[in-house]
């Protein structure tokens, strides 16, 4: 038997924590104070009603939500979601400290793999995309990336969901234009998963819906959120803000003012159905006071993200942030060290959803190569996340003891089995000597992941959606396409 | 220091206290009231213009400066005729339809009334109908369309079209902003400009109604 010692703790994991459990508590109730006082904008005739008969203060569209309210229904929202595969198989379950990555939504441009310009985003670009993101193990989830705007704008959403939904397996975060493309698009999604019951019992998407800060709930943000429940698809329900425009400058009241969006969602969620499947979180972005640009990969959005992971784990809500954004218009050293920072505050904070990784210009520009790059920076993350291992056999006593003073151990049977484990390596990371570097064509590592992207490309397919579930697809997109002509 | 060069001074620093009350002051002591204006408050809004151009000013700064010339301008406005009024043009300004995102319009707004143009902002979710009705109400120099989604940035051809309807195009410059805008998008709806940020909104639209 092994013989252990006493008063022994392990930790497996690094522990980090931004803020006091005490502080986190002053957040709390300085957002039930806001909710309580201020209230919000509510422009959803059937949610005002909700809030009205569970005792809110209603004055138009004005609701001011009592702190009890807000504090039941925390307790009635789900602590843990599971998102599955487009298989129906349960890859995914939103739990405390599990950390899932993927890309954002809705790009405008997109730097060409080929040609290298910036141009506008097309459907094709989603396709490539989430090919891409089916190769890339570090990629959990996708969402559209690119805006499809070469297609229809009245269903280009649709269009989009197409294109992800036939281009990978793994599971997506959508974007809907309003409750009817919605409600299209969660017939999309039980058609791929053989029916309303399977996409229930195992749903393969989320959506992503937003309300305005400060403290607007619109008709067509919340009217998204209630199809989806009804469905039983988990909707994201999250502002994007800018600090210091829209939220206070300060980063404690981007906070308050952000929680209490969500928890107004959080709310309203639970009131149209008990145990609503609802993620809370949120792009916590400061204003460029010099030019307005959203600053996305600063070092304010990564301690703010800190805090609200802290805060959505305080409530046992599942939560979204964004990391590997950057606001550096190309692949370059600053965007390194801006995604790299924010992957990894992710993964050590244990955040849920990390959406928006690969994406340039503050969100604005995509890069296929980029998000190749973050492929390797989310490794490398997850490789400082697991921590480090001590006990007997990596203290290695034994080990140094044969070596002995002056030995090696580069021959060691301890190093053959566990170099690997014990040293990251990357393909994409340049580490060899000047003179091989040159040798090997002098890449930088833009270079080679622009190499591996194309090779994605050229060679990588997802396991095929079947015939007749994309004719459907279609139909449904040519079908909302006329309704919404008549309209 | 004159009392020019100290109000200037006030409106660069964002003191709006001071500047109003140095504004009652230099009234008080029989300053002409355009003078007050050209040479005290607008001598330093343009200062303010300069350093924010160059990267010294910030925009909290600029916004609190415009104050300050605001608070004098409000207590020299009855002593002026309207035709004497200086400005640097009308515009009207809104959020097109379906999109009710305010904030980008807001910054356009408060940065060119800091520069002295005469702004009507018609909020949000506003449809062509009402930008056609605020050109014959208002008859600006320019109107300026703002959308942050990409499903709401066509409406913005939409109120073009409908400017063209009612005959009034020709009479008023278009410019467009907001996240998904672009030059050619701009070009491809026929308008006269576009501006990817607040700042170079205002000089778009000197450069346009000059």
């Amino acid at each position: 038997m092994r013989k252990i010692r006493s008063n022994s703790i392990e930790q497996t994991t690094p522990l980090l924590r931004w803020v006091s459990e005490g502080q986190i508590e002053e957040i709390h109730f300085a957002t039930l104070e806001v909710l309580e006082r201020t209230g919000v904008k509510v422009d959803h005739p059937e949610a005002l009603q909700l809030l009205k008969d569970a005792g809110c203060i209603v004055n138009e569209n004005r609701v001011r939500i009592p702190s009890w309210l807000v504090e039941e229904c925390l307790r009635l929202a789900p602590r843990k979601i599971v998102v599955a595969n487009r298989k129906g198989q349960r890859v995914m379950p939103l739990e405390k400290n599990r950390t899932y990555f993927g890309t954002g939504s809705d790009l405008p441009y997109t730097i060409d793999l080929e040609t290298g310009k910036r141009r506008r985003s097309g459907k094709r670009d989603v396709e490539l995309a989430c090919r891409v993101m089916d190769y890339l193990p570090n990629y959990d989830f996708v969402m559209s990336y690119a805006i499809a705007a070469d297609t229809s704008p009245k269903v280009s959403d649709l269009h989009q969901l197409e294109a992800m939904v036939t281009n990978t397996t793994k599971p997506m975060i959508v974007t809907a234009h309003d409750e009817i493309n919605m409600r299209a698009q969660l017939e999309m999604a039980a058609l791929v998963a053989g029916g309303k019951e399977e996409l229930r019992k195992n749903p393969f998407m989320i959506l992503y819906s937003e309300p305005i800060s400060p403290l607007v709930h619109t008709n067509d943000g919340v009217g998204k959120m209630f199809a989806c429940f009804e469905y039983g698809v988990p909707v994201v329900y999250t502002p994007g803000v800018l600090s210091g425009a829209t939220t206070p400058v300060t980063k404690a009241g981007t906070i308050v003012l952000m929680n209490a969006e969500a928890l107004a969602g959080v709310v309203m969620a639970q009131l149209k159905q008990k145990g609503a499947p609802i993620i809370i979180g949120g792009g916590a972005t400061p204003m460029d006071m010099k030019t307005t640009a959203t600053l996305y990969g600063s070092p304010e959005t990564m301690m703010n993200y800190a805090i609200m992971t802290q805060l959505s784990q305080f409530y046992g809500i599942p939560n979204f942030t964004e990391a590997g954004c950057v606001n550096s218009p190309i692949p370059d050293a600053q965007a390194g060290m801006e995604a790299g920072n924010g992957i990894l505050m992710a993964q050590l904070m244990g955040a849920n959803l990390v959406h928006d990784v690969g994406y340039l210009e503050g969100g604005k520009t995509g890069s296929l190569t980029f998000l190749t790059m973050c492929n390797d920076y989310m490794d490398n993350a997850r490789y400082m996340g697991r921590g480090t291992r001590i006990d007997e056999e990596t203290m290695a006593v034994d080990v140094i003891d044969e070596v002995g003073p002056g030995g090696n151990y580069v021959s060691h049977e301890h190093t053959f089995k566990h170099f690997r484990e014990e040293i990251w390596s990357s393909k994409q990371f340049n580490s060899s000597f000047w003179e091989i570097w040159e040798e090997q064509g002098s890449k930088s590592m833009e270079d080679k992941a622009e190499e591996l992207t194309k090779h994605i490309v050229a060679t990588h397919t997802s396991e095929l959606l079947d015939g007749a579930i994309r004719e459907g697809l279609n139909e449904i997109i040519a079908e909302t396409e006329k309704v919404k002509s008549n309209k | 220091m004159s009392d020019f060069t100290s109000l200037a001074e006030l409106v660069i620093n964002g003191n709006y206290n001071g500047a109003k009350d140095l504004t009652q002051k230099m009234i008080d002591n029989g300053n002409d009231p355009l003078e007050i204006i050209n040479q005290g408050l607008m001598a330093g809004m343009n200062v303010v213009g300069v350093r924010f151009k160059a990267g010294d000013m910030y925009v909290p700064e600029v916004m609190m400066s415009a104050k300050a010339m605001s608070t004098g301008i409000e207590l020299l406005k009855p002593l002026i005729a309207d035709k004497d009024m200086p400005t640097a043009g009308k515009v009207v300004i809104g959020t097109v339809k379906g999109d009710l995102h305010d904030i980008g319009k807001k910054l356009v707004v408060m940065m060119m009334e800091s520069a002295g143009f005469e702004i009507i902002d018609l909020g949000v979710d506003i449809d062509p109908a009402a930008f056609v009705k605020a050109v014959k109400e208002h008859s600006p120099q320019a109107i300026g369309l703002s959308a942050l989604l990409t499903t709401t940035m066509l409406s913005m051809k939409d109120t073009i079209e409908a400017l063209k309807e009612e005959g009034l195009r020709d009479s008023v410059k278009v410019v467009i902003g907001g996240a998904p805008i672009s030059q050619s998008f701009a070009d491809e709806i026929g308008a006269d400009g576009y501006a990817a940020d607040a700042a170079s909104a205002t000089e778009l639209c000197r450069r346009i109604i000059a």
